[in-house]
């Protein structure tokens, strides 16, 4: 690694973070079986598609991608919620938080 | 190294050690505070990027309510540790592997080989400008151009604040009254 | 009152009743049914009545009311109207029709009293008679079509109309299916006409007839004309589709009365009677139509002498005079055939009615083996029968004799006939003396062969009313048409009939008047004949009832050949039936059943197959499902960034 890569923080720099964080959510959506990590996971998927945007908007000099943001936090905060009810649900009935026992779209 | 990059280096290596933690604990409390941790590295980061507002609002939302909300259904649900942490199955375990391995190497790839924005551009709140002035700027677009999309989002949380109340109060699975 | 009402009258009353009756079947009764039937018919004869009486009020040469309520169908220049004429012909046929059906429809009220189903009876008699209506007064092929097939369609229903009788229900089936085969010709017959003239309206083919004689037996009009023939022997029971008519007796005996000795079988000679202008233009068709009329007239009526129940007698006779009616048209006396039309709807229908009495005073028994000396039991049938086979034998002056000698002139004297085809047509009416004597014999005269657990009772009024009145007309409906050669000798009567119809008739060509001598001596050889055979039947069934049972002895062979009518239908079945039904047999099982069936089971399998195959990547795990998302991520930025 040269000093060049190491001191000069550009756009890509973010852009790889941002790849990173993504691609540990989805590690974590595929691996995890607790339905409650899934949706953790997820929120940091849409973490990093947020900082994707922001240092996009940044180094482009628009705006947009901020609001872009904000609409994605909204969104993301009301997946939690239904996804938290959804799963507070499946508690009661099954006593279990695990997915494989919420196998009932067997083809 | 700069201050800036020692910030950079810095939030990147917590934001990724604690976002790999949220996935490898099998302790879904500490997957949570793990969680918290990261979302508070993309605020620092956020900040970094001259973004103060949505820093803000990345605080308060993911780190406040959203982790709060996490943290209450695991207290319900009184969780010490999974019995099974991850899935099972060799080959599909091997094929997920691949596929995630393949699509961070392909992202990372088309990055790099991407000559991505080098120069700056002009000033301008965003690249520039000190909290209040890209606050200001981003309220006024957000209340005129993005008007529409903003509503819809309002009706889009009433729908899910009604949604989420109906699920919570059923019994519990549809298979019983 | 105007014509289109008078018109929407006569032929919506029976429809109307139709629908009333048909509706309610389960609802009404016998005598609820019947009286609103006949209402229907009594409402239609009357505004018949009242149109034929305009009709005859108008000058001679322009008698003709036509009425179009719309138009039903135009196709570039294939233009047709729902429209109706009554002019000379059409005015005898709805005369015909209403009156006759309105005396059938009283008489049913008695014959049908008992029956289950009577307002469904009385339904289906409405509705032949709108079909029939629709037939006669339609101005057009295409209109006349779909009254012959609605005629068709009646009396199948009305054949077979004790259906839970599975040989009733073939019968109904069998006349259905030879009619098929006519109407298929019929329509074959309109498109030749069509492609021809480019029009089915019956004035404007009329009118559109070539002038010369077409020698050709492939020119258009003998090809259009055969094939309506053709038709016709379906509709009117010739030779070679004759065989459903016997059958058909398995109906109601008034049905058997109305449609199948009265009305709808003589639709074809009608129709040939409507089209005469092209018919005269084709000689071969009408050798073709005068050869099978009388061949038919001969067969029917031998096989009329062995048969022993009482309405196939009639049956084949019915089949027999109609192949008089169809020698007529051949040799050219369309007039002739017309007036043997009408007398024969008088007498043949009295005919019917009256067996119909017979059998209902004998409790559903129709063979005359079992009946004799009836005379005394039912003597207002007896004596109404008996002005019917004088009517029928040809003995002057009663109807019947009028019109037959006609026929047998015009077939002598005729450029299109000739002394053959006369000879024929007295053997014919000899015959017809001899099984309707032997027929007469058997059943009223003689000793008495009534099983002891029978006792024979003459038939309320509303049953010998009708039989009354049609046998007054079988005595005086031959006296409008007396032929001037006695007519000059009665105070100059004039030949009504021949008046009325003559501005529709086209001239025989080459025709030269008749001189008396000759009429004189044909009329003479025919009531000879037919006289000497009336007694030789007499003596034989009545005097000396031994003698019929010798005589068949004697000719054992033939005998038995005629009394199994031919062979005929034996014949169609192993030349016709059975071929096509093994034919289909072989159809069905290599091409349907190994072939097509095989193939969509193929279809279905293919597709089963494939299903499973990929069943079993659908488990229900999520977390599969998010993979094969990853790998499609995977595969398409592969093609972003390698592409």
């Amino acid at each position: 690694m040269n000093s060049d890569f190491i001191n000069n923080i550009g756009l890509t720099h973010y852009l790889v973070l941002a790849a990173m964080l993504f691609v540990t959510g989805m590690a974590g959506v595929l691996f995890r079986r607790n339905v409650i990590v899934l949706l953790m996971s997820i929120e940091l998927m849409l973490n990093s598609v947020n900082l994707t945007f922001v240092a996009f908007s940044k180094f482009l000099g628009i705006l947009d991608g901020h609001i872009m943001v904000f609409f994605v936090m909204t969104i993301a905060a009301a997946e939690a919620a239904v996804g938290l009810a959804l799963a507070v649900t499946i508690f009661k009935r099954f006593n279990e938080v695990n997915i494989r026992f919420f196998e009932h779209l067997k083809g | 190294m700069t201050a800036d990059a020692f910030l950079f280096w810095f939030l990147a290596i917590v934001t990724l050690v604690s976002g790999l933690s949220v996935i490898l604990n099998s302790n879904p409390i500490y997957s949570a505070l793990c969680l918290a941790m990261t979302m508070v590295g993309v605020s620092a980061l956020f900040v970094t990027l001259n973004a103060y507002f949505i820093a803000g609002v990345q605080l308060i939302v993911y780190a406040g309510a959203v982790m709060v909300l996490f943290v209450m259904v695991i207290m319900l649900f009184d969780l010490k540790k999974d019995l099974q942490t991850f899935a099972r199955g060799m080959f599909t375990g091997g094929v997920k592997l691949a596929s995630v391995g393949l699509i961070a190497g392909l992202v990372v790839g088309a990055i790099k080989s991407a000559e991505l924005f080098t120069e700056k551009v002009a000033d301008n709140p965003v690249t520039t400008g000190n909290g209040m002035e890209s606050t200001k700027a981003l309220g006024q677009i957000l209340f005129t151009k993005y008007i529409f999309g903003f509503e819809a989002l309002g009706v889009l949380l009433l729908v899910i604040a009604v949604g989420a109340v109906a699920l919570a109060r059923s019994k519990g699975g549809t298979h019983e009254q | 009152m105007n014509h289109s009402l008078l018109m929407a009258l006569l032929i919506l009353a029976p429809f109307v009743g139709f629908l009333i009756n048909g509706t309610r079947y389960k609802k009404h009764s016998g005598n609820v049914a019947g009286s609103i039937a006949t209402a229907a018919m009594v409402v239609s004869f009357v505004s018949a009545i009242l149109l034929v009486l305009d009709v005859v009020a108008m000058p001679a040469e322009s008698r003709r009311i036509a009425v179009t309520f719309f138009e039903w169908m135009a196709i570039d220049k294939f233009k047709v109207n729902a429209g109706f004429v009554v002019d000379q012909i059409s005015s005898i046929m709805i005369l015909v029709i209403t009156g006759v059906g309105t005396l059938i429809h009283l008489f049913s009220i008695g014959y049908m009293h008992h029956d289950k189903g009577v307002a469904k009876y009385f339904a289906y008699l409405n509705l032949f008679i709108f079909n029939m209506l629709l037939l006669v007064l339609g101005d057009s092929l295409l209109v006349m079509f779909v009254g012959w097939e609605g005629v068709g369609l009646c009396s199948y229903l009305l054949i077979g109309f004790w259906f839970t009788d599975k040989e009733k229900a073939a019968a109904g089936m069998k006349a259905f299916i030879t009619n098929r085969v006519g109407d298929a010709a019929f329509l074959l017959g309109m498109f030749v006409l069509f492609m021809t003239f480019g029009t089915l309206n019956f004035s404007e083919l009329n009118a559109l007839a070539p002038t010369t004689m077409e020698s050709s037996w492939l020119g258009a009009v003998t090809l259009g004309t055969l094939f309506l023939f053709i038709g016709a022997t379906g509709k009117s029971a010739q030779i070679p589709l004759y065989v459903w008519l016997p059958d058909a007796m398995a109906g109601p005996t008034p049905v058997s009365a109305l449609i199948h000795a009265a009305t709808m079988v003589t639709a074809g000679v009608y129709m040939i009677v409507r089209l005469n202008p092209l018919f005269i233009m084709a000689p071969n068709t009408m050798m073709v139509i005068a050869i099978i009329g009388a061949a038919t007239a001969v067969l029917a009526a031998t096989i009329g002498m062995t048969q022993w129940d009482i309405k196939k007698v009639l049956a084949y006779s019915t089949v027999s005079q109609l192949g008089y009616m169809f020698l007529a048209c051949g040799v050219g006396a369309f007039g002739a055939a017309m007036f043997h039309l009408m007398t024969h709807a008088f007498f043949k229908a009295l005919m019917f009615l009256g067996s119909g009495s017979v059998i209902h005073a004998m409790h559903e028994e129709q063979d005359i083996r079992k009946m004799g000396a009836l005379k005394k039991y039912l003597p207002i049938t007896h004596v109404t029968f008996f002005l019917g086979w004088l009517a029928i034998i040809g003995a002057p002056p009663f109807a019947g004799f009028f019109s037959k000698d006609e026929i047998l002139a015009y077939t002598f004297n005729s450029p299109l006939g000739s002394p053959w085809l006369w000879a024929a047509g007295a053997l014919g009416a000899t015959l017809t003396a001899f099984y309707m004597t032997r027929l007469m014999a058997l059943t009223f005269w003689g000793k008495s062969r009534v099983p002891s657990s029978v006792h024979p009772h003459e038939s309320p009024a509303i049953m010998t009313i009708p039989l009354i009145v049609l046998a007054i007309l079988s005595v005086i409906g031959g006296w409008i048409g007396i032929p001037h050669v006695i007519g000059e000798h009665l105070g100059h009567i004039p030949n009504v009939w021949e008046h009325w119809l003559h501005p529709m008739i086209s001239p025989i060509p080459g025709w030269q008047a008749i001189d008396h001598t000759t009429e004189w001596t044909l009329m003479g050889v025919s009531v000879g004949l037919a006289t000497v055979s009336a007694i030789v039947a007499y003596q034989f069934y009545v005097k000396s009832p031994e003698a019929p049972k010798k005589f068949v002895e004697s000719i054992k062979p033939v005998y038995n050949l005629v009394y199994n009518k031919y062979f005929v239908d034996e014949a169609y079945f192993a030349g016709i039936i059975n071929p096509l039904v093994n034919i289909s047999k072989n159809t069905w099982y290599y091409i349907d059943v190994n072939f097509i069936d095989k193939m969509t089971y193929w279809a279905g399998d293919l597709m089963r197959g494939m299903g499973s195959m990929v069943r079993s990547t659908q488990t229900g795990n999520m977390q599969q499902y998010a993979m094969y998302i990853g790998i499609g991520i995977v595969v398409a930025l592969s093609f972003v960034i390698m592409g």
